[in-house]
């Protein structure tokens, strides 16, 4: 037994010598995305130049590429959680618990040179306001990617259509829709669409066109049923399955959503800015901003956007900063958008994806006017609220009542869920 | 040598060979404490042995069903101290109404309080009842599981027990048979799950298939995934993958354990095939259909794969394990997920004590019998 007590004894000194030894090894600042294999692949270059850069801190890269959100929560609870996580506008709400690292008080954003990516006054402010929580940032954005409508030039020609243009509203967008919804083989079904909609692109887009709000700006109510907001809605729930210009649910569930675009079946998609519908090999496509409104002339789109931040409980909060501000800076010379204003020009894009070159212009343009939605602390819940009780039953026909009349309903249950 | 990566992990293998010592230590002290009372050699030995899983199930098991106990009570979150609410979640999943409706077609909405969502309508004559719910996904998921479970089960053990008698046949090459037939057991769950979902997709193997037929009628490809009756039904026919596995094999091995003089005196007095079958069979069968019957009720009732990775329509729900995982991990909401995980426990037990109870009138075990 006290041999046994002895080599116990012995494994705990080599272990704090071992410790003490290392002491003099640059931090090891952990980050953890959800990035696959491809993308943890070009993430890990930028990586390894910031480490070769200096020698203070070594960033470590721990991708989850599934169920990232569990994992985040668990380790984060479990206290082995990462330095830095990547996260997204909707679990950004998660600032709220308490378990990030205010960045605004970090030395590397509080002293940030003008137009770098520690300077928080050169984010787009509606992009920048997902990050913060009671009058500080949690996290620092890399990518803001506004919707943009990818059209098939050659289903536009093809039809004798012009292509959409600069000024082009909800009308032009509808009459284009169904003439290029269409028999091509002269079987008696419809095999070529103008639009597809399967829930995406978010609603926001036209609810927000039309004067609309989903939640107020003080976040004290939700004006779903406000003739604007029903309006936008409605314009939306037309466009969603609608045999005139749009492919059936099991159409798109089988044969895929972005897909079909890229098979040549569907003559205009909403997607991301990012997304590779434009270099699709076979396919001339174009690219523009979404429709605007025909009243109000509104283009004001839907911003995807992410950001990295750090964990409350990092053992290296210093280093966690500077290793948080630097990667930030690489990021957002890799993706696209960038959610600076400095960087919103053709040429900073161009930089980033040359495989945009073409399609630049028109995205930069639609940055001008993307917007980003309102998170809260209990924003899952109202996401789910609104989704549950009004989106999923209007958009999968599991309801007689109206639009107008829905929203009435389910209005009190969304502000129930509002801090 | 790279000491970096070393570092990064050294803390962890000497946690690990701190834990191990610990138990050792756990052993040897038992062991030592049970001699000085007096316990015989052989029985210390015993119990000090069996104490690293004494250990690991009161600390994986009995630690965890007593938090898990504790949290259904409370607000919880992850990231914040659990909040003591008392009974406040089991409240929120039993509040129920009931209501009447004044014609069948009436909206739910109209008549059902606040935050209450349609469970259950039952028509009656030119009205009827709806029953609805503020944990209506709970419900429903309930529902569907409970429907799937009383379904799946029997049906299961019947298709278990006629894959048994097949492989109980003395034909040539049997035990090829047998392992061709229990490969499904050892599939990954997930991969088959989405293989099921392919399947039956609409444009699928299934429905290419069944095409042709329904043609010939006029009717359309039935829409599996997205179709609130069908989702049910498919989920149905994915279970009966689960005929090809342990209870097969348990099945075969009960049949193999009949003496043979049982059904050489039957057929002394004249029985035939089905009579045999229904009084020599069965009954020497029965403890071994009891044990599947149980084990399959819990494992219905738990199902979690299938409902990962084959989405369901809203209307329909989804099911029980897949709801409660949901609720902690999606919803942040422990504590409701944890009343959830009680509520399910004690359907299942509840239902387990039903087989128990029931096995009296119907298993037969030949060494009570004999006894008596």
């Amino acid at each position: 037994m006290k041999r046994v007590l002895l080599a116990a004894a012995g494994l705990t000194l080599l272990a704090a010598s071992f410790g003490t030894a290392l002491a003099q090894d640059p931090v090891t600042i952990r980050i953890s995305t959800w990035a696959g294999v491809d993308e943890a692949a070009e993430l890990q270059g930028l990586i390894d130049e910031i480490n070769a850069s200096q020698s203070e801190y070594q960033i470590v890269h721990e991708p989850i590429p599934s169920d990232y959100y569990t994992q985040l929560q668990t380790q984060i609870a479990g206290g082995t959680g990462a330095d830095l996580y990547w996260v997204d506008q909707n679990n950004m709400a998660l600032a709220s618990e308490g378990i990030f690292y205010p960045v605004s008080q970090c030395d590397a954003v509080v002293n940030a040179e003008p137009q770098t990516a520690g300077d928080l006054s050169d984010y787009y402010p509606g992009i920048l306001a997902v990050n913060q929580s009671e009058g500080e940032v949690y996290g620092l954005p890399w990518i803001a990617q506004p919707v943009v409508v990818y059209y098939n030039r050659g289903l536009f020609d093809a039809a004798g259509l012009d292509y959409p243009a600069e000024g082009w509203t909800w009308d032009d967008f509808m009459a284009n829709a169904r003439a290029l919804t269409q028999d091509t083989d002269g079987d008696g079904q419809t095999d070529q669409w103008g639009f597809t909609n399967n829930g995406w692109p978010p609603p926001y887009i036209f609810v927000w066109q039309a004067g609309g709000e989903l939640i107020s700006s003080d976040f004290t109510t939700a004006p779903i049923d406000s003739p604007e907001f029903v309006e936008g809605f409605e314009f939306y729930l037309n466009t969603a399955y609608n045999p005139e210009l749009s492919p059936g649910r099991e159409t798109i569930s089988e044969q895929g959503f972005g897909e079909m675009f890229k098979a040549g079946q569907i003559g205009m998609f909403m997607g991301g800015a990012a997304d590779d519908l434009d270099r699709v090999e076979g396919l001339d496509v174009g690219v523009i901003h979404v429709p605007a409104h025909p009243e109000t002339g509104s283009i004001t789109t839907f911003a995807w956007n992410a950001s990295t931040v750090i964990n409350a409980n990092t053992q290296h909060p210093e280093q966690a900063c500077d290793a948080l501000v630097s990667l930030t800076e690489a990021i957002q010379g890799w993706k696209i958008v960038s959610p600076r204003i400095s960087q919103a020009n053709v040429e900073h894009l161009v930089a980033s994806e040359p495989r945009k070159e073409a399609s630049a212009e028109a995205i930069v343009s639609a940055a001008q006017d993307m917007r980003a939605l309102p998170i809260f602390g209990n924003y899952a819940e109202f996401d789910s609220v609104f989704w549950s009780e009004f989106w999923g039953p209007l958009i999968n026909d599991e309801t007689d009542l109206s639009v107008a009349e829905l929203a009435a309903e389910v209005r009190p249950d969304l502000e129930d869920t509002l801090p | 040598m790279d000491l970096g990566v070393l570092n990064q992990f050294l803390p962890t293998l000497v946690r690990y060979v701190l834990v191990a010592l610990g138990v050792l230590g756990l052993i040897y002290g038992v062991y030592k404490l049970q001699r000085k009372l007096g316990v015989r050699q052989e029985a210390a030995t015993g119990r000090a042995l069996v104490m690293p899983w004494v250990l690991g199930f009161v600390v994986f098991n009995v630690f965890a069903i007593g938090a898990s106990l504790y949290l259904s009570f409370t607000d919880y979150n992850l990231f914040r101290a659990p909040e003591w609410i008392g009974f406040e979640n089991y409240r929120q999943l039993f509040d129920l109404s009931l209501v009447p409706l004044e014609t069948a077609e009436q909206r739910s909405s109209e008549v059902l309080p606040r935050r209450h969502d349609e469970i259950v309508r039952l028509t009656v004559g030119d009205g009827g009842f709806v029953l609805g719910a503020r944990e209506s996904d709970f419900w429903r998921s309930m529902r569907l599981t409970l429907i799937y479970a009383i379904v799946t089960v029997p049906l299961g053990l019947a298709g278990a027990l006629g894959l048994a008698l097949l492989l109980n046949q003395k034909i040539k090459g049997v035990g090829a048979w047998r392992v061709l037939f229990y490969l499904p057991a050892v599939l990954p769950a997930v991969a088959t799950a989405l293989l099921w979902r392919w399947m039956f997709s609409q444009s699928g193997l299934v429905n290419q298939i069944l095409r042709p037929f329904l043609d010939v009628f006029g009717m359309d490809t039935p829409q599996w995934l997205t179709n609130p009756t069908l989702s049910p039904v498919l989920f149905i026919i994915i279970s009966f993958w689960g005929v090809f596995g342990a209870n097969t094999v348990i099945l075969l091995a009960g049949l193999k354990g009949i003496p043979q003089e049982l059904y050489e005196a039957a057929d002394i007095d004249g029985a035939g095939d089905w009579a045999k079958f229904r009084n020599v069979t069965v009954p020497m069968l029965s403890p071994a259909i009891f044990y599947n019957l149980v084990v399959s009720l819990i494992g219905a009732l738990q199902v979690f794969e299938v409902a990962a990775f084959i989405p369901t329509p809203t209307e329909a729900g989804t099911f029980l394990n897949w709801t409660i995982f949901q609720e902690a991990f999606s919803f942040r909401n422990m504590g409701m997920a944890s009343a959830m995980a009680w509520i399910m426990l004690i359907i299942v037990l509840g239902l387990t004590a039903l087989v128990f109870r029931s096995s009296s009138a119907w298993v037969f075990y030949q060494g009570a019998r004999e006894g008596n």
